[in-house]
């Protein structure tokens, strides 16, 4: 038979899928309950419904491109109305999951990342090289003074070449990551056949742009699918924006602390501590509060979910629990250092270190990484004619 | 025969259309010589009324009690006025006051005169009442000394199931099994499906308990390697003759349990799949006593299988059909030919081979390879098993054991048509179209097991070995492909010989619990058939039923027409072809009675002369014009006469020209009868029945059936006296089809009065 397709089960990936949050996904019996809620079911392949027959059946390769799993708004509509509690929306999280773990070397990381047993090792290597930078710079002690940061991490020599790195390796990473996942799009996803007006295929830009502005930026389609997502629509939207106010911060400081060895004149609008009044220190201070609202909400609707609708992976909790002590540690580095207490203000800014550290240097291979390979699969969505199915009609669901 | 009778009115079943004191002055101006006592009531069924007709019945002044009132299909536990008289309802309530219009279709009304036809109808009803009592005696059967012992044949699952219920409640058992142990199938199952909560794991059969429990029982007599050479005689009056090792014995029983389970399908029809042909493909069968023995292994090599590919569609096998059945049919038409030459030696015993067994099994075909795949899981490490089905059979509580296997992550399912298994090195490749993935694919396996078709001892050999005219098998199988069913809907062991009750896979393919049910079903049949020979009264399904066939052999010509036709064999003959009765064996159908043209044979409460004289009772009016025409319904009490009742209580209104007379079944239906009625100017007879032909609804099996062919006879002489055949028709009615009824009824009156009045009216 020309077309018939070679089956090759593959239990382990199945073990794995339960193992990275799946644990449901044997309970599906295909009844296409999942495929007809999802907006962005396309009619010749259902999702998420092949999604779950391939899980079910091991077969690990289907899933190598397969852009769907991208696109998902993890609305959890599919999870609600399944008849059996199979939770096709979290398989979609473990299917992620397994791709954080294992898209790009090294692999190691992505096996740290997998499981809360390796955790202490991914804490100890940022915390024993800003103790080692603490031992060197002070020896081990609390400077004397003003509370000044830079006392105890010199920007220049420590945070400055180490957080650089960093990025350049993330960067790297999220480059290999990429670069592949474009490549197995390319294999599996059809470009549309569009009938009627002929359309230009955009350019990469174009797409770039119509990614972030409509979609990232206004994240116009959380709210698009059956269920009720404010909540989380709230969360995401201002934790989003708590980091862009922070990284437009870091960014002004970064350039205006080494642009201004040049540009003389704009030195002083990096330097650190600010002032309160400073419009960059407000909105970092702005980007903060968002920062703890959205996780605020975050955390509360993964605490209150029915755990028989949707449940929560560790991916999840090390994401949300490494935001947490990023945006507290944070805040309170800077409340301790305006009340002047040195013994905690030094102590909470080691902390947050580590916690920025976790959060940056292994973000490839966290949640997080969605950042970067859903805004890819957007793209290629995009350049693809790949769009979520037009709503004929208001949707609803009575459940 | 009834020479006194007391006639009682029951006013609130006749007002407000009619007069009950108009009605017992009727009763008394006509029938005043056999009916001393006349009488009305607010309300028969009253305590009242139930002791006027008590105080009555003890004066001793009547010897019978015709009560005309309500259906006699309710109350009929009301009106229990001992053994010393006859009792008989006359239906006024359902056929008369609800179901009267007037022949212009208006309603009657109350208060106004009441009509002709309405007068007419009442006073036939209640003349056809007093003649049938004096028609009707009271029954009184030879009681016989009964034997008490119950046969189980078969000593697996189902039969040692069925002894132990039986010996439970007493009775003394011979439990006989063809092998040298117990156990049977059971006995070869590393697992079954789950029989208790919480239904999610196959659990251990539990077989060697109950083996145990039969031992250590005093009722329960074993024979091991024995078979049944023959059972003679009628239920309550068996002589079996069991062989043991080449000795014989007989043993006096009263009736048997029949767990002769089943064999394997061989393996003609699974060549579909490749099984006969590579080694790796084996049975759910093989695959279990391999997993019994100890360990999975491919037959080629011995090795352990990492993948197991389980077949549950059988599409392609039974496409496979027509070939096969092209091999077999000269077989079978050549068979008949045979038996016509030699027509003294007997029916002959075709064994029924289909691969249909297969599609039967399909319920238990999905269990199996549920339980087998976890087997694949439980036995071999890291082993994947896969399951292609069309449809995953998992009825009632099953259903819980489905999804358990369905969340183990090395058990892959999907919905699929087989279209072929083929060798690839060492491995084998099962291929499918019309999978969960939507398009056509093929799966590697180290082994693949096809499923198992069911074949009931039954279908292989006779098994019962009766000594019957009939023959030693059970009659008509080949409508079952085998299995020892009799159609029966609400009476599942039941099978087309009385005594011998079915149980387990040789009745219908069936899970372990299932099984055991069925046990305890068969073995209180079979003590109720028991208990109630010795009674003297019918089994089934007229329970408790006194009356029986009586012969009047002076006349019998020895045409043999009731020793063929009797649906359950109850007559045997002798060389002269002399009926020989076993009213054990019989069921009180009176299809004999229909049969015999001499009319020899009746029932004490139910003959020919009953229903004639009923007839013969009914005014004709000599002219279709002035009094409107005459139909007789002869009504099957089972199904069709429920019907009518029901269509009346529901409010449906029928022809006031149609009077009905309920008969045991349409198969005691005798042509004289029509005869009667014809000669005598009536213009038609309708006769409700239940269906016939391969899905009969016939409480007898034939007795519809057999009616229709007479009616055939009936048809061609009415032609040649002239008269339209079409007078006389036969309708199916099943009882949940009142609402047609009225339909059927006044159609029929349609056709009637469009062909004009019977040529004989008015002779």
């Amino acid at each position: 038979m020309a077309n018939e397709q070679r089956i090759k089960p593959d239990l382990q990936f199945v073990k794995d899928v339960q193992a990275a949050g799946g644990e449901a996904v044997k309970k599906c019996y295909q009844c296409a309950t999942c495929s007809v809620a999802c907006p962005l079911a396309p009619p010749e392949t259902p999702f998420p419904r092949k999604e779950m027959v391939w899980a079910q059946w091991g077969l690990k390769d289907r899933f190598e491109g397969d852009i769907d799993i991208w696109l998902c708004h993890n609305c959890q509509t599919c999870s609600d109305l399944c008849p059996r509690g199979a939770r096709p929306g979290d398989l979609i999280s473990a299917i992620r999951n397994i791709t954080y773990r294992d898209l790009v070397t090294p692999s190691i990381i992505g096996d740290w990342m997998s499981s809360p047993k390796h955790l202490p090792k991914l804490i100890a290597i940022p915390a024993v090289l800003f103790l080692l930078i603490w031992l060197i710079t002070t020896g081990f002690k609390l400077p004397q003074g003003e509370i000044v940061f830079s006392k105890l991490y010199p920007g220049d020599y420590t945070i400055d070449p180490i957080f650089i790195l960093v990025a350049s390796f993330v960067a790297f990473t999220f480059f290999k990551g990429v670069t592949k996942l474009w490549k197995s799009f390319g294999k599996s996803t059809p470009s549309t056949l569009q009938i009627g007006g002929k359309t230009k295929k955009p350019t990469l830009i174009e797409s770039l742009k119509a990614v972030i502005v409509d979609e990232i930026g206004t994240h116009s389609k959380f709210n698009d699918c059956g269920n009720d997502n404010t909540e989380r629509y709230k969360g995401h939207l201002s934790l989003f924006y708590g980091f862009v106010a922070l990284a437009i911060v870091t960014g002004v400081v970064a350039v205006s602390h080494w642009g201004g060895k040049i540009i003389t004149f704009i030195a002083p609008l990096g330097h650190t501590p600010m002032p309160l009044w400073s419009p960059v220190k407000l909105l970092a201070n702005v980007g903060a509060v968002a920062l703890i609202y959205g996780l605020t909400m975050l955390t509360r609707r993964r605490i209150n979910v029915d755990p028989a609708k949707s449940t929560s992976s560790y991916y999840d909790w090390y994401l949300l629990g490494v935001i947490w002590a990023v945006g507290l540690t944070g805040l309170g580095a800077e409340i301790f250092r305006l009340a002047g207490v040195p013994s905690l203000a030094y102590p909470t800014y080691y902390l947050h270190l580590i916690s920025v550290f976790m959060l940056f240097a292994y973000l490839p291979w966290s949640k997080l990484g969605h950042l970067v390979y859903r805004t890819t699969a957007l793209v290629y969505a995009h350049q693809a004619g790949r769009l979520p199915l037009k709503r004929e009609e208001e949707k609803t669901f009575l459940v | 025969m009834a020479e006194k009778i007391g006639v009682y009115i029951d006013e609130s079943s006749v007002a407000p259309l009619l007069s009950a004191e108009e009605l017992v002055a009727f009763v008394k101006a006509k029938c005043a010589g056999a009916c001393p006592i006349v009488k009305s009531h607010k309300r028969l069924s009253s305590p009242d009324g139930v002791a006027m007709i008590k105080a009555d019945v003890e004066s001793g002044e009547i010897d019978a009690v015709m009560l005309a009132g309500t259906s006699p299909r309710v109350d009929w536990e009301v009106f229990d006025f001992g053994d010393k008289v006859i009792v008989d309802r006359v239906n006024l309530r359902e056929f008369v006051t609800l179901s009267y219009k007037n022949p212009d279709g208006s309603a009657p009304v109350a208060g106004q005169p009441v009509p002709r036809e309405l007068t007419s109808m009442v006073q036939d009803y209640l003349r056809m009442g007093v003649v049938k009592l004096q028609k009707m005696a009271k029954p009184n059967p030879e009681i016989p000394e009964t034997n008490k012992t119950i046969l189980v044949l078969g000593g697996g699952w189902t039969g040692i199931n069925a002894a132990l219920a039986a010996a439970g409640a007493g009775y003394s058992v011979v439990l006989v099994e063809k092998e040298a142990a117990l156990g049977g199938k059971a006995a070869n199952l590393y697992k079954t499906f789950p029989l208790a909560y919480p239904y999610l794991e196959a659990t251990d059969t539990g077989i060697d308990r109950l083996i145990g429990l039969v031992a250590g029982n005093s009722k329960i007599t074993v024979k091991l390697s024995t078979t049944l050479k023959l059972l003679a005689g009628a239920p309550g009056l068996y002589e079996a003759t069991l062989v043991t090792g080449g000795k014989e014995e007989t043993l006096p029983i009263g009736s048997v349990v029949l767990a002769a389970g089943w064999q394997p399908m061989d393996g003609e029809a699974l060549a579909a799949y490749g099984y006969g042909t590579l080694k790796n493909v084996v049975t759910s069968a093989e695959f279990e006593a391999m997993v019994k023995a100890g360990a999975i292994k491919r037959p080629s090599d011995g090795k352990a299988p990492k993948t197991v590919a389980f077949i549950v569609d059988v599409t392609k096998a039974m496409e496979a059909k027509p070939a096969a059945v092209a091999e077999e049919a000269p077989a079978e038409a050549a068979k008949p030919a045979e038996a016509k030459e030699g027509e003294e030696a007997g029916p002959v015993f075709t064994p029924i081979k289909t691969p249909k067994h297969l599609a039967y099994s399909s319920e238990l075909t999905s269990l199996v390879a549920l339980k087998q795949a976890n087997y694949v899981r439980e036995k071999l490490d890291d082993a994947v098993a896969m399951i292609i089905y069309d449809n995953m059979m998992v009825p009632g509580i099953n259903e819980r054991y489905y999804r358990a296997a369905q969340d183990n992550p090395g058990v892959m399912l999907t919905k699929g048509t087989v279209t072929g298994v083929a060798e690839e090195g060492i491995s084998l490749v099962v291929s499918a179209k019309d999978t969960l993935l939507g398009g056509d694919i093929s799966l590697a396996a180290d082994l693949v097991v096809v499923p198992t078709g069911i074949v009931p001892a039954t279908a292989l050999d006779p098994t019962i070995n009766l000594l019957y005219r009939q023959g030693p098998a059970f009659p008509d199988l080949q409508l079952f492909d085998g299995f020892a069913d009799s159609n029966y809907i609400c009476f599942p062991y039941e099978t087309r010989r009385t005594g011998v009750y079915a149980a387990g896979c040789v009745r219908q393919p069936m899970t372990m619990a299932q099984a055991k049910e069925d046990a305890a079903g068969a073995a209180l049949k079979a003590i109720q058939c028991i208990e109630s020979a010795s009674r003297g009264v019918a089994v089934h399904p007229r329970s408790g039923d006194l009356s029986y066939p009586v012969f009047n052999f002076v006349r019998c010509t020895q045409c043999k027409r009731c020793t063929e036709e009797c649906p359950f064999g109850a007559l045997d003959d002798d060389e002269k072809g002399t009926p020989k009765p076993n009213p054990t064996r019989c069921r009180r159908c009176g299809t004999c009675m229909g049969a015999c043209p001499e009319r020899v044979i009746s029932f004490d409460n139910y003959n020919v002369d009953m229903i004639g004289s009923q007839i013969r009772e009914c005014e004709i009016p000599p002219k279709i014009e002035d009094g409107g025409p005459r139909v007789f319904i002869l009504a099957c009490e089972n199904d069709a006469y429920p019907a009518l009742d029901m269509a009346a209580l529901r409010g449906k209104k029928w022809s006031p020209y149609v009077r009905i007379i309920p008969v045991r079944c349409l198969g005691s239906v005798n042509a004289i009868w029509v005869a009667d009625a014809m000669s005598k100017g009536v213009d038609g007879v309708m006769m409700l029945g239940c269906k016939y032909g391969d899905d009969y609804q016939c409480h007898f099996v034939k007795g519809s059936e057999i009616c229709n062919r007479r009616k055939e006879n009936i048809a061609e002489s009415l032609k040649r006296l002239g008269v339209e055949p079409e007078r006389v028709e036969q309708y199916q009615v099943a009882i949940d089809e009142y609402d047609k009824i009225p339909d059927m009824i006044d159609q029929f009156m349609d056709m009637v009065l469009k062909i004009g009045p019977n040529p004989f009216k008015g002779y």
